[in-house]
């Protein structure tokens, strides 16, 4: 077990949030890829839930605290945009999502006043802030900047579909508002 | 009402945008309609849209939907000849193909009535009418091929902004109204397959009875039937494959789409103090608690190693022979309520201060009558004799005498 390599470089970095994809840290992601099993039971008897996604990516399974960290409604905020946006454009949103690279100034969240209500509920206020919560989800894997202005979003951002997907799901699945219609 | 032939076609003719127009255009048409139509689309010749628009009605191109109406629709026939004109495609209603089925059903039970009775025009009839239904399957077939390749291509190609719900509506529709209930028709076990095998066995019927002697024509028909069965299933398994992956590729995108949707929706709705925790995507966040870092660590560390050399301290076990000064002013303080309580009433608090403890300085015998005038138990006033000189240890107070009695 102890010979499992890049271990405590994994785990570093597994347990500040990050995701550990092909396109980042191929060398982790090698490691874990191969020897996922053996890194799942040496870190679940440590009390962590090693997730492979199955889109092939990593990532340590978070705990529910009591108080949710200011970031998380924050990404799950642009997020909801970016994919409400892209469904917009008619195009299938996931290759509308990793099938390009996005300029900062040109991402639809304060273009529409909907969206700039929205993100003020999670106190983002302007391009600054937007910026700043980039910075965050590419220190966990998420984005990727490629030039000052211009990021591309990484494998991982499939954990905001998976998402949304369990919302539709559940939405279908839960009985309909009492008072409203049936269509026969 | 005859319509001249040359007139309809000269019109058509110089007219081919506006005609392509009005077929595009699905539905009912009004005259407001139709003459920004006519202006967006002007003819050859130099006309007034008033001009063709009395020429569409003339002409019978536009018809009204009921007698003196103003809402208008192409003619069916018009439709028809721009259709093939333009090479478009109407894909056949799976009820289009079950009406074949069920008309070669009919044609089947005639035929075999014919063959029994040996009623070679009955058998001639029913042989032409199988002949014709065959053709138009296999028409309709290749037009419904055809109209659903050109609406998959539609949707690879088209870059307006119809949004993925909407596509993924409309794919579902082709899905479900055309392909699906098709293939189930056409089917190697399906309704389409067996008329056409009881169609098959009656022509060999009437071939081995000899009620029907067009043998190369009758062969041409048992030859066609084959085909147009093989055919009828390869054309809507092909469909399905063209698009079923456009169709599970949008289906996919449309819940994501729902579920960002519903999302936002709720954010909108109840704020986010009220958005539950099922909205968000969680991360990782294992931090140490009440562990020092190796950073922490380290610095502690440099600074051991870095701290100047200095005698330790020398501790004086002497000193605490004696009780502290601030201890015994606080203990003092602490006990002169009790002092006072047994000599009251006092006519004069800081005199009986100042006599009773002369040793204490001015700030001791102050912070004992602020003690004494403050506490619960006792009531301090204020007497309007003129002030007086008080010696302490170490200086003099002047102040007018102030009593102290229980309440």
């Amino acid at each position: 077990m102890n010979d499992l390599p890049h271990l405590s470089n994994i785990f570093d970095r597994l347990k500040r949030g990050c995701h550990l994809g092909p396109d980042d840290e191929p060398e982790l992601f090698s490691a874990l890829h191969e020897r996922y099993q053996e890194y799942a039971a040496y870190f679940a008897a440590l009390g962590l839930t090693l997730v492979r996604h199955e889109r092939e990516f990593f990532y340590f399974e978070p705990d529910n605290p009591e108080t949710v960290a200011d970031t998380l409604p924050r990404i799950a905020v642009f997020s909801y945009i970016m994919v409400d946006h892209a469904a917009n454009q008619g195009r299938p949103i996931e290759e509308f999502i990793f099938g390009q690279n996005f300029l900062l100034t040109a991402l639809p969240h304060f273009t529409l006043d909907r969206y700039a209500a929205l993100l003020r509920q999670v106190e983002m206020h302007d391009m600054n802030d937007v910026a700043t919560l980039l910075n965050h989800m590419e220190r966990i894997g998420w984005v990727r900047r490629v030039g000052e202005d211009e990021f591309r979003f990484l494998r991982p951002f499939y954990r905001v579909f998976s998402k949304c997907l369990e919302i539709a799901q559940a939405a279908q699945a839960a009985p309909p508002p009492a008072g409203s219609s049936v269509e026969t | 009402m005859k319509i001249n032939p040359q007139s309809f076609f000269n019109f058509c003719a110089n007219h081919a945008s506006l005609l392509r127009g009005l077929a595009e255009r699905e539905g009912e048409i009004s005259e407001a309609e139709a003459m920004r139509l006519i202006r967006a689309c002007p003819g050859t010749a130099e006309e007034l849209a008033e001009t063709a628009w009395r020429r569409l009605r003339e002409l019978q191109i536009l018809v009204p939907t009921e007698p003196g109406g103003d809402m208008y629709f192409m003619a069916e026939p018009v439709a028809r000849l721009l259709t093939y004109l333009f090479n478009e495609a109407n894909p056949a209603t799976p009820e289009m193909i079950g009406g074949y089925v069920q008309s070669l059903e009919t044609t089947g039970k005639r035929l075999a009535r014919a063959l029994d009775e040996e009623d070679m025009g009955q058998v001639k009839l029913a042989f032409e009418e199988i002949s014709l239904t065959l053709r138009r399957i296999y028409a309709d077939l290749n037009e419904t091929q055809q109209a659903i390749l050109t609406e998959v291509a539609r949707y690879k190609t088209e870059r307006s902004r119809v949004s993925v719900r909407d596509k993924y509506r409309r794919i579902v529709h082709w899905m479900e109204r055309y392909v699906e209930p098709m293939i189930e028709i056409v089917r190697a076990d399906g309704p389409l397959r067996a008329a056409f095998e009881e169609s098959e066995r009656l022509l060999q019927r009437a071939r081995e009875e000899a009620l029907f002697n067009d043998y190369p024509a009758l062969a041409r028909n048992l030859r066609f039937l084959r085909l147009v069965g093989a055919h009828a299933l390869r054309v809507f398994t092909q469909c399905r494959k063209e698009i079923q992956p456009l169709y599970e590729s949008l289906r996919r995108s449309s819940f994501i789409a729902e579920g960002a949707a519903r999302a936002l929706e709720k954010l909108q709705a109840e704020g986010a103090a009220r958005w539950g925790r099922e909205f968000l995507i969680g991360v990782a966040a294992w931090r140490y608690q009440n562990v020092p870092g190796d950073a922490a660590i380290s610095l502690a560390l440099r600074r051991v190693i870095e701290h100047p050399p200095e005698a330790p301290p020398v501790l004086e076990f002497g000193a605490e022979m004696e009780n502290p000064r601030a201890l015994a002013r606080l203990m003092w303080l602490e006990d002169l309520p009790n002092a006072a309580r047994g000599e009251l009433p006092l006519e004069d608090l800081i005199g009986w201060l100042v006599a009773k403890y002369p040793e204490r300085d001015t700030s001791d015998v102050l912070a004992g009558f602020s003690a004494l005038v403050f506490h619960g138990e006792f009531k301090a006033d204020f007497t309007a004799q003129p002030p007086r000189a008080y010696d302490v240890r170490d200086g003099e107070i002047k102040a007018s005498p102030l009593t102290l009695a229980a309440p």
